[in-house]
């Protein structure tokens, strides 16, 4: 029972770093990005490529991860530069699907379908961590990192160029912001602290291969920061809890054909997807319609 | 010969790629809707067909008539059940596209419930390759699949030209107040584009199950085929986004003349992500005006 409750516990706060991190650009930025698995997995491939081949400690390892993820994340960046809404979705959409047939595919460094199995334990200053439960804390100390980072970054004149470019780019430009950069660096610290993920969900696991990568993760998510609440610290937290503790909670249903529970899962999942937008659009935690919007909304 | 064969798939598989882009695009010009559950449609009907003409055994047309029929109610109940609610607050374009997201996982799910999770297909003779020229086999298939593609889309010009609701659907599209001041009904407008839009992916997916044949999943991959073919074409066009879909489906075909089949998927994206960098408004669309 303690192993089961750990285990949900590393993947939730692995999922809930990942959420956090896509809120800084989604909500934040409104920067509307599927490919954030993309990230998750160069980190996590990088991570298990550096410890195996040159047998590097975890913090080397999270460190090349971050590197990469950032520099590949340029290619997220120009897109956003360029165009808006619609289109950007499709963009990252394009990055997203690539990703996955490169992670399929290059399978000298990959694995390919069958992935990487193996991955030896982290090292941290020459300490191995072999229990679940020491992950347990490494992951949540990260969580806390990343969170604090975000708290600052949103709360510093930066996070306010930032929520100032989200509501209206030409304002802000026309204020002097320098939109490019800006809207780059969001994207670079959001990939870049992604990897942190992918590089713990690969030692926690010491299995990796694509299907944890796929567009599928990156749309939940998008459900995880949406149906918590964006632009706010607390939502992604709630949002990753409850997509997580929803198919555990499913499980323990009687009644529900084992073959089955996999389909169900996803059905409720979907259905809470479409039901939250029909009812709370701004997400659990997110601010609900303003007096403001709601005097302009009728026609 | 090879390049020729390549050619020949890969105008099959432009034409239903096509038809699918253009469905997504009347409802994407008209509604200002990114309806991401189109593939739900597709498979919605393409599965029915199946069932219909290899475990009930109807005759085709019927099994048509009855594909075609959910694929409309599907297309107008998402208009009214889970799109007009949403755009009652002001909903960013996100909101319904993670809506329609969830549709998708729903309707993906379900249908493996019911019909099972492998593949399925319709063997007709019309699928049995002939071979026209020494090392080129064509299926009877390609060639209605490309004069379908082509009918269709006649008869769609013609009636958002000639026809007063087609006229109304270009109108709703250019402006919805202007419409409503015309005395005619937005919402009315839109259920004809979302009725329209959702008919139009039968064929295609009729066609899908005599060819590469149907899972559970392939919504997913119809839907980023329509898409990727709506923005290469350019958003508002449908001849674009016939183009669109005819250009992916001959380069997704041409690229396994040097690379493996694996590769073609990413072929796809590869071209919608350079269009979106370097021609954001497609090759037909209208330029893009900074918002």
């Amino acid at each position: 029972m303690w192993a089961y409750v750990i285990n949900l516990a590393v993947l939730i706060s692995i999922n809930a770093i990942l959420a956090v991190t896509l809120n800084f650009i989604l909500g934040y930025a409104g920067i509307f990005s599927i490919a954030h698995a993309l990230f998750f997995g160069v980190g996590a491939y990088t991570a298990t490529f550096v410890a195996m081949k040159f047998g590097a400690g975890f913090l080397t390892a999270t460190a090349a991860g971050m590197a990469l993820a950032a520099l590949i994340s340029l290619a997220l960046a120009l897109p956003a530069l360029r165009v808006r809404g619609e289109y950007f979705v499709a963009a990252s959409l394009g990055l997203q699907m690539l990703a996955i047939t490169i992670f399929t595919e290059w399978k000298s460094v990959t694995g390919g379908i069958g992935g990487l199995t193996n991955i030896p334990a982290a090292k941290f200053f020459g300490f191995e961590l072999s229990q679940p439960g020491h992950y347990l804390i490494l992951s949540l100390i990260c969580l806390g990192l990343v969170l604090l980072i975000m708290r600052a970054l949103v709360r510093s004149s930066f996070g306010r160029s930032l929520k100032a470019i989200r509501d209206d780019e030409t304002a802000a430009w026309a204020y002097g912001k320098n939109v490019a950069v800006i809207k780059t660096t969001a994207v670079v610290v959001s990939s870049a602290l992604a990897a942190v993920a992918g590089s713990l969900y690969a030692f926690y696991l010491s299995f990796i291969n694509v299907e944890s990568f796929v567009l599928e993760t990156s749309i939940q998510l998008m459900a995880m920061v949406i149906i918590g609440g964006t632009a706010t610290l607390v939502g992604p937290l709630i949002g990753t809890v409850l997509i997580l503790l929803l198919p555990a909670a499913l499980s323990y249903l009687p009644y529900l054909p084992v073959t089955e529970i996999g389909s169900i899962q996803q059905i409720a999942y979907g259905l809470a997807m479409v039901l939250l937008m029909i009812y709370r659009p701004g997400g659990l935690w997110g601010f609900q319609e303003t007096p403001k919007s709601r005097e302009g909304g009728s026609p | 010969m090879l390049l020729l064969q390549l050619l020949v798939n890969g105008l099959q598989l432009g034409a239903i790629y096509a038809l699918t882009a253009v469905g997504f695009s009347l409802i994407f010009g008209a509604t200002k809707i990114f309806h991401v559950a189109h593939g739900a449609a597709f498979t919605i009907a393409g599965y029915l067909f199946w069932w219909g003409v290899a475990t009930v055994h109807l005759p085709w047309p019927v099994a048509a008539l009855l594909a075609t029929v959910a694929a409309v109610v599907f297309g107008l109940m998402m208009e009214r059940v889970v799109y007009r609610p949403i755009q009652r607050h002001e909903a960013s374009f996100f909101t319904v596209f993670i809506a329609a997201f969830g549709v998708q996982i729903i309707v993906q799910n379900l249908i493996g419930m019911i019909f099972g999770r492998s593949f399925v297909s319709v063997t007709t003779s019309l699928s049995r390759s002939v071979e026209v020229l020494p090392g080129l086999f064509i299926a009877p298939v390609a060639v209605i699949s490309i004069l379908v593609a082509l009918a269709f889309f006649t008869v769609l010009t013609l009636y958002l030209a000639r026809t007063h609701m087609g006229m109304a659907m270009r109108a709703l599209s250019e402006n919805p107040d202007l419409v409503r001041v015309f005395g005619l009904d937005p919402a009315r407008v839109s259920q004809y584009a979302f009725a329209i839009g959702s008919a139009i992916v039968v064929p295609g997916a009729i066609l899908t199950s005599m060819t590469a044949g149907l899972n559970p999943a392939i919504g997913a991959h119809v839907m980023l085929i329509s898409l990727a073919a709506t923005i290469v074409g350019g958003i508002g066009s449908l001849r674009g986004a016939a183009y669109g879909g005819m250009l992916l489906g001959l380069a997704e075909n041409l690229a396994l003349w040097i690379l493996d089949p694996q590769w073609s998927e990413a072929v796809t994206f590869v071209v919608l992500f350079l269009f979106i960098i370097f021609k954001p408004s497609g090759f037909l669309g209208r330029p893009l005006g900074a918002k």
